[in-house]
């Protein structure tokens, strides 16, 4: 662009930099209709896959493969049905081991939400509003946030990270997810996250609901989407490919896999995502450690 | 309608203007040291959010991280291609997307459906394959209708045009990219692809 050029632009942007912003508070965006999210609650899927009803009880899970493995929501790569030992039961050991050390004097626990010592119950707190961090974060975020505290370097979204969440979950087994979206800061976030979720973006234009509304049960060459509803019970999770995997790391692969750029781990749309999942997966009981494809 | 199109209007404008001017960059953060020595630091990308997986002097500046067994940090990987240029779902994004547009085909069609054939059946270039059943994917997607015998239909070459282009100007309510209007394909591998399409007999 010549010089000229570059000056008349420049008028005409200041010119009509006023209107613009009148007429335009939000730019042109699209979003997928998705009216079967509304309800919080892993009932939800009722009037979405309805799937549920397969997968209701892990420990009852019916027959099925092929065209029809994508019912059960992945729940056959939990216990009790799948036994093997894998990559999360080694994290959790491992987990175990730098809690007992980060632990000493029970600080990590008291910041961690159990002055008591007690972790029982404790992976039900998160995602929550934190007043520390003066936003709602994921329970990895105050894991990085309290290691800090007394010294240590856990990187949201590390293995080692990964592996204390792990270790604390498994005192929640069993327990079913309960976050209140009702009002305060999480209510927000909900709104926020069910939002993004199906806000379309990147180089395809496809949102989170693209795949797992519009397109859930398809089949995408060799691979199916799955509900939304009770997924966010078992994370982080020792993925197939031999990876530890927190929920963020995941959502960057999700973005990187749809065309989409990847945002940091532990970022505002991202843990807002969380807390709209959370919500979602209501009602069912937690399982630490897990594995997926 | 009309108020939406007045605001995409003034949204595209907003946008050259952003394009045009230095961005903000107070809140942009600093690139991870890389281990090529670059020769000069090159600049956050223009409207790009301050919390995006990118380092401008990375090979194609999207990047991504891996988790190590055993270790309290991450490693930054590169992506196989720079997504900045699209939105991304960070709320401290201020872009938007193009609105739906009919495009209407510029002389003959002069598609190469060999390459057609390259871009559709590719995971990383069209991905076609990913939604519909061309010949001789052994995973067909259904999500989208077959594409197996395609010319039967006998849709004008404009049609197919258009629909890879943009397919929200015909369905709003569409998943399928619009590969032309994004520029996610070129206007020639939007022709290729028809042109595979309508050889498909």
């Amino acid at each position: 662009m010549t010089k000229p050029q570059t000056l008349l632009s420049a008028l005409a942007c200041a010119l009509l930099g006023y209107a613009a912003s009148v007429a335009a508070a939000e730019p042109y965006r699209e979003y997928v209709w998705d009216a079967t999210s509304n309800p919080p609650g892993v009932e939800g899927d009722k009037g979405h896959t309805d799937t549920y009803q397969y997968w209701k009880d892990r420990s009852k899970l019916p027959a099925m493969n092929g065209a029809d493995e994508w019912k059960l929501n992945w729940k056959f790569r939990d216990r009790p049905g799948n036994d093997q030992l894998h990559g999360g039961d080694l994290a959790q050991e491992r987990g175990e081991e730098l809690y007992k050390k980060l632990n000493a004097g029970n600080a990590f626990a008291a910041c961690m939400g159990a002055p008591d010592g007690n972790l029982k119950g404790l992976r039900l707190k998160y995602p929550r509003y934190d007043e520390d961090m003066k936003k709602v974060v994921g329970m990895e975020a105050r894991i990085e946030y309290c290691a800090g505290k007394l010294g240590s370097k856990l990187v949201n979204g590390s293995y080692d990270n990964s592996a204390v969440s792990i270790y604390i979950a498994t005192f929640s087994n069993g327990m079913p997810m309960a976050i209140d979206v009702s009002q305060g800061p999480l209510k927000d976030s909900f709104e926020r996250g069910r939002k993004v979720f199906n806000l379309k973006a990147g180089r395809m234009n496809l949102a989170c609901a693209s795949c797992h509304v519009q397109m859930v049960g398809k089949n995408l060459r060799g691979q199916t989407p799955t509900t939304h509803y009770g997924d966010l019970t078992h994370w982080p999770t020792w993925r197939g490919k031999d990876e530890l995997q927190s929920l963020h790391v995941r959502f960057t692969e999700c973005d990187k896999n749809s065309g989409v750029q990847p945002l940091q781990i532990g970022s505002q749309s991202y843990t807002d995502i969380e807390v709209y999942l959370s919500a979602l997966s209501n009602g069912y009981p937690m399982q630490a450690p897990s594995m997926r494809d | 309608m009309n108020r939406v199109l007045i605001g995409s209007a003034a949204a595209l404008i907003l946008q050259a203007c952003a394009t045009q001017s230095e961005p903000p960059r107070a809140e942009a953060p600093k690139p991870a040291a890389t281990t090529t020595a670059a020769a000069e630091p090159k600049p956050w990308p223009a409207g790009l959010p301050a919390d995006a997986l990118y380092d401008p002097n990375a090979k194609n500046g999207t990047i991504f991280y891996v988790p190590t067994t055993d270790t309290a940090t991450l490693k930054q990987a590169d992506h196989p291609r720079d997504l900045s240029r699209w939105l991304t779902r960070s709320h401290l994004d201020t872009r938007g997307v193009p609105p739906p547009v009919k495009k209407t085909l510029d002389g003959p069609l002069n598609g190469n459906p060999e390459e057609g054939k390259k871009i559709a059946m590719n995971t990383g270039a069209g991905n076609c394959w990913a939604c519909h059943a061309l010949p001789g994917d052994a995973q067909p997607g259904n999500q989208g209708p077959s594409l197996i015998d395609f010319a039967k239909r006998g849709m004008s070459d404009e049609e197919v045009y258009q629909t890879i282009y943009d397919r929200r100007s015909v369905n709003p309510m569409t998943a399928m990219p619009p590969f032309g209007a994004l520029g996610t394909l070129s206007d020639q591998q939007v022709r290729d692809i028809a042109a595979f399409l309508q050889s498909l007999k």
